[in-house]
């Protein structure tokens, strides 16, 4: 459980020792006033997770006038030669900023172990260890450790910290329209006040006498959690501070205030969101649901490359866009409406911004979409990708609580060193 | 593995299948003389190393310690007074085989064992626990002694309605996993790194790995589990080692090898007979000395906060424990009494040792938790916190739960849903974290300060229908969050707080209790 290379424990004691020795200005102001000094190189990550595994062959990956092609045709992007589906209209004119990733190749086939798989890179259960979520190393590695925001925030559930600690656990939004659970006391503000210092006062005996390690992290959390509640930064939460055309832009969807509270997050300083759109598990009715989920997708992902591009924040923020797994090459034969099933072999994902050569397509799947026939793209290599394009070495090894060394990235993975300059 | 134990009495771990003696049930085992052995082992040490220990805790703090650690949450406030004014000479005694007694025992070793025993993954979010949890409460509560215990989860066979230990199959449902869960539990040993590749630390090879895993390959599910489940008829799935069924699958990195005992001897085995009665023998066997010392390391860090040997499940040459002999005379102890669980916690909680303070003092605030000069602060698992919490605050509501199920996927996972079971995960960190370090995050802290659970001023009618002056009310409010009375600084500044509303008198209280539920002293367990 390091930090920095310092352990959790040494991180949460030297920032105890940072608030008592300025004490006199009280517990929870003084994590915001050391907010101030945030630098600028800081990079974040967007993923946006589309739930249940879109279907390749009807998004990103289109074979068109082949068997099982499938309803939509392809269309041009920005990028001269590179085609992709009719549903991504506006996001086909930001296609510059992009790598397709065509030759995705994993091995899980099961919703929920992909998931994880995808999310860690460690399979469920392997060595009797819960691994970290993406997030959550983001969160351990590069996070700010000094701002009053938590650095890892999900829209939507997910993966969570595993053997980093609740720490790193991440901040969970359900509806993006009404913010973080719990965020508001219940009592006026200047009554919340009273009694926080009140708590203050009372706790100062326990921490005397017992000296206990736990409870200066209990009081380094709750200084944190008062500090969210009370930092302008909170505000970011709060969608309702958006004109009502930015809502429109991004599509005015559920999926859609979820990546305009993104941009939000990652303006304040926050290091990762996640934002799920559930869904693409199309067995039954494939082309009317690819179609509608595609239209909630577009608007949104595009207004959030234009925003992060219009603030100067494109090239230090990595948009990932994926799902588990993609989806059959052949169209089942369920019901009067078919669809695809689950296929991990070869399917597609986005890496988009982040500093990233753009413009380009990696990997390169059959007539079918049935296999990858140019350079196939483990889970490894991807999430190597994602470390090394956010400035983390994935090599790193971090400790268990029993001491075990875990890698960020487990060996085997090769970067795709086509697309990080 | 044994034959690497040398430091043991045992040198080699011979297979002889003798059945174990039950003449050691028949008797109740006299603890008097394990308790003793702990504290002159804890003091030798402390002795040697010229280490002052930390006087006996008082009545407060060994009341509420002993509760949380036996039965998992805090004592109520008439209980608190009773304990802390009552006279009699021998009262810490008395309460520890009062708290033993209660049912709420096996309660909170069920919450402990079956977050050991069953994983929480995706692949078992359709699994019916709780029928496994109820298998291991009245275990527990029965004080069926652990050997036996831990036969029958390793031969378990039969309907989820007629026996829950069944369920261990299903929340493990391949050899590999089953192998890794078993002898990290009940041996205290990590195998699983064998898995892939020969264990860093030890000279475990994976044919060592294969050979214990090839123990659980006849096992087979009859029935099909998912959509017994999805018809909410669980309970007919039925595990079985009779050929009937479909076979646990082994993972196609698996090597094939016959069954073989780690370091130990490939029993015979018919083709046509079950394979795990062999592995339950020899695993549970008195002259198995890893049965019975990771036992014994395991209760002994549920109550201090780490084991003889820690980290607990990591038993090896390298990892070398802080007290050699107290561990091996306890666990010679623990088979010698038949190993009888609940003797070993009333050992263990009337040693002066357990009975420590947890202040530490000048002298010794530099001495490392493997001295035991004073007693670990512990903070109180998801399950302690939201036990104590209903009792200070009320229940939530469930309804909001049961009104949300679309679809029988949705009610099956819903079925193992609990306002419990949710907040437990919300609140749950690291599996193996240290009990010591503080897990919490922002979200976490949010819920305990802002949260309706624990603003719920109903929970404030009790304590000021108990009547009396405001100095009364303000001690009822320590007793019933802290389990202790408030000091005289704590009383004053409450009373003050109290004048300065005393036209909304609840106010002050209801501020009161709320920092109570919010301090760390609540939080942890001192």
């Amino acid at each position: 459980m390091t930090f920095l290379n310092l352990s959790r424990r040494d991180w949460m004691k030297m920032s105890a020792a940072g608030v008592s020795a300025v004490s006199l200005s009280g517990w929870f102001k003084v994590l915001a006033s050391r907010a101030a000094a945030v630098p600028s190189k800081h990079k974040s990550c967007i993923l946006l997770w589309m739930d249940g595994g879109p279907s390749h062959k009807d998004t990103f990956d289109l074979k068109p006038g082949t068997k099982d092609g499938g309803d939509f045709k392809p269309i041009a992007t920005s990028v001269p030669g590179i085609q992709i589906g009719e549903h991504f209209p506006k996001f086909a004119k930001l296609m510059h900023h992009a790598a397709l990733l065509r030759g995705m190749s994993t091995s899980e086939g099961a919703h929920g172990r992909a998931k994880y798989y995808l999310h860690t890179g460690y399979k469920e259960g392997q060595g009797g260890l819960t691994y970290p979520s993406l997030g959550s190393l983001v969160s351990a590695e590069i996070g700010r450790s000094d701002s009053p925001m938590p650095n890892y925030v999900s829209i939507g559930r997910s993966f969570g910290a595993g053997f980093l600690g609740a720490k790193h656990a991440p901040l969970i939004v359900n509806d993006p329209a009404r913010g973080v659970e719990n965020l508001k006391p219940m009592t006026t503000g200047s009554h919340f006040d009273d009694r926080l210092s009140l708590l203050q006062e009372m706790e100062s005996a326990f921490y005397r006498e017992y000296k206990a390690d736990a409870g200066a992290d209990h009081k380094t959390t709750y200084q944190r959690a008062v500090t969210l509640m009370q930092s302008k930064e909170a505000k970011a939460f709060d969608l309702t501070q958006e004109p009502a055309s930015a809502r429109a832009a991004y599509g005015s969807s559920r999926f859609g205030d979820g990546c305009l509270l993104a941009r939000r997050l990652i303006e304040s300083g926050v290091s990762f969101v996640e934002v799920t759109l559930p869904q693409w598990d199309t067995h039954q009715n494939n082309f009317d649901r690819v179609k509608s989920l595609s239209q909630q997708c577009d608007p949104a992902m595009a207004a959030l490359v234009r925003d992060l591009k219009q603030r100067g924040l494109l090239d230090s923020t990595l948009i990932v866009w994926m799902g588990e797994f993609g989806r059959t090459p052949r169209i089942n034969q369920r019901g009067a409406k078919p669809g695809r099933d689950h296929y991990p072999r070869a399917w597609s994902s986005l890496m988009i911004g982040g500093g990233i050569k753009g413009g380009q397509v990696v990997g390169k799947t059959d007539k079918e979409g049935a296999t990858v026939v140019e350079r196939p793209i483990s889970a490894l290599d991807f999430l190597a990708t994602v470390c090394e394009v956010l400035g983390i070495n994935w090599k790193k090894q971090n400790n268990t609580s029993i001491g075990r060394p875990i890698r960020i990235v487990d060996k085997g993975a090769n970067v795709l060193k086509e697309i990080v300059s | 593995m044994f034959r690497r134990a040398s430091a043991l009495p045992y040198a080699l771990f011979a297979l002889t299948l003798a059945v174990h003696s039950a003449a050691a049930e028949d008797r109740k085992p006299d603890g008097r003389a394990m308790t003793r052995r702990i504290d002159e082992a804890i003091d030798a040490r402390l002795q040697s190393e010229s280490v002052t220990a930390s006087p006996r805790c008082d009545d407060a703090e060994f009341l509420r310690r002993v509760y949380l650690d036996l039965i998992g949450h805090i004592p109520t406030a008439d209980k608190t007074v009773a304990f802390l004014d009552s006279r009699e000479p021998n009262k810490r005694a008395k309460l520890i085989d009062e708290l033993l007694a209660s049912t709420d025992f096996g309660k909170h070793q069920a919450d402990i064992w079956q977050s050991l025993l069953l994983p929480r993954t995706t692949d078992n979010r359709f699994v019916p626990f709780a029928k496994m949890t109820t298998w291991l409460e009245t275990r527990f509560n029965e004080n069926v002694p652990w050997d036996r215990m831990v036969r029958e989860i390793l031969t378990a066979e039969g309907e989820i309605d007629k026996n829950g230990a069944v369920i261990y199959y299903l929340a493990n449902a391949a050899p590999d996993k089953l192998t890794d869960n078993a002898t990290r539990m009940f041996l205290g040993v990590q195998l699983q790194c064998a898995q892939c590749h020969n264990h860093p630390f030890t000279d475990w090879k994976q044919d060592a790995y294969w050979g214990m895993a090839a123990f659980f390959t006849k096992v087979s599910i009859q029935g099909n589990p998912r959509q017994a489940i999805l018809n909410n008829k669980a309970g007919k799935v039925a595990i079985g080692e009779n050929g009937k069924g479909r076979p646990l699958r082994l993972p196609l990195s698996a090597k094939r090898v016959p069954p073989k005992f780690l370091q130990g001897d490939s029993p015979k085995i018919a083709d046509g007979s079950a394979a795990r009665p062999a592995l339950a023998e020899w695993m549970t066997s008195p002259k198995n000395p890893y049965f019975s010392r990771a036992m014994v390391n395991r209760l002994w860090a549920q109550l201090f906060g780490r084991g003889i040997v820690n980290p607990i499940d990591d038993m090896h040459d390298g990892n070398k424990p802080s007290h050699p002999q107290l561990l091996s005379d306890l666990s010679a102890q623990f088979v010698a009494d038949g190993f009888d669980v609940k003797n070993l916690f009333r050992s263990i909680c009337n040693s002066a040792t357990y009975q420590r303070t947890s202040k530490p003092l000048a002298e010794n605030k530099e001495a490392g938790p493997e001295m035991y000069s004073r007693m670990a602060i512990k903070v109180l698992t998801p399950e302690q916190l939201f036990d104590s919490l209903v009792q200070v605050v009320g229940a939530p509501n469930p309804d909001r739960l049961q009104r949300r199920a679309a679809n029988a996927v949705q009610a099956a996972v819903l079925r193992n849903l609990t306002p419990r079971t949710l907040f437990v995960a919300f609140f749950k960190g690291d599996d193996n974290a240290d009990p010591t370090e503080y897990q919490l995050g922002i979200p976490q802290v949010l819920r305990m300060m802002n949260a309706p659970m624990l603003n719920n001023a109903a929970a404030l009618t009790p304590i000021l229908q108990s009547g009396g002056t405001a100095e009364q009310i303000v001690d009822r409010l320590y007793l019933t969050v802290l389990s202790r009375r408030p000091t005289g600084h704590e009383r004053d500044r409450c009373l003050a707080l109290v004048r300065k509303h005393d036209d909304e008198p609840r106010q002050a209280y209801g501020d009161i209790l709320w920092v109570l539920l919010n301090s760390s002293e609540f939080t942890m367990n001192h």
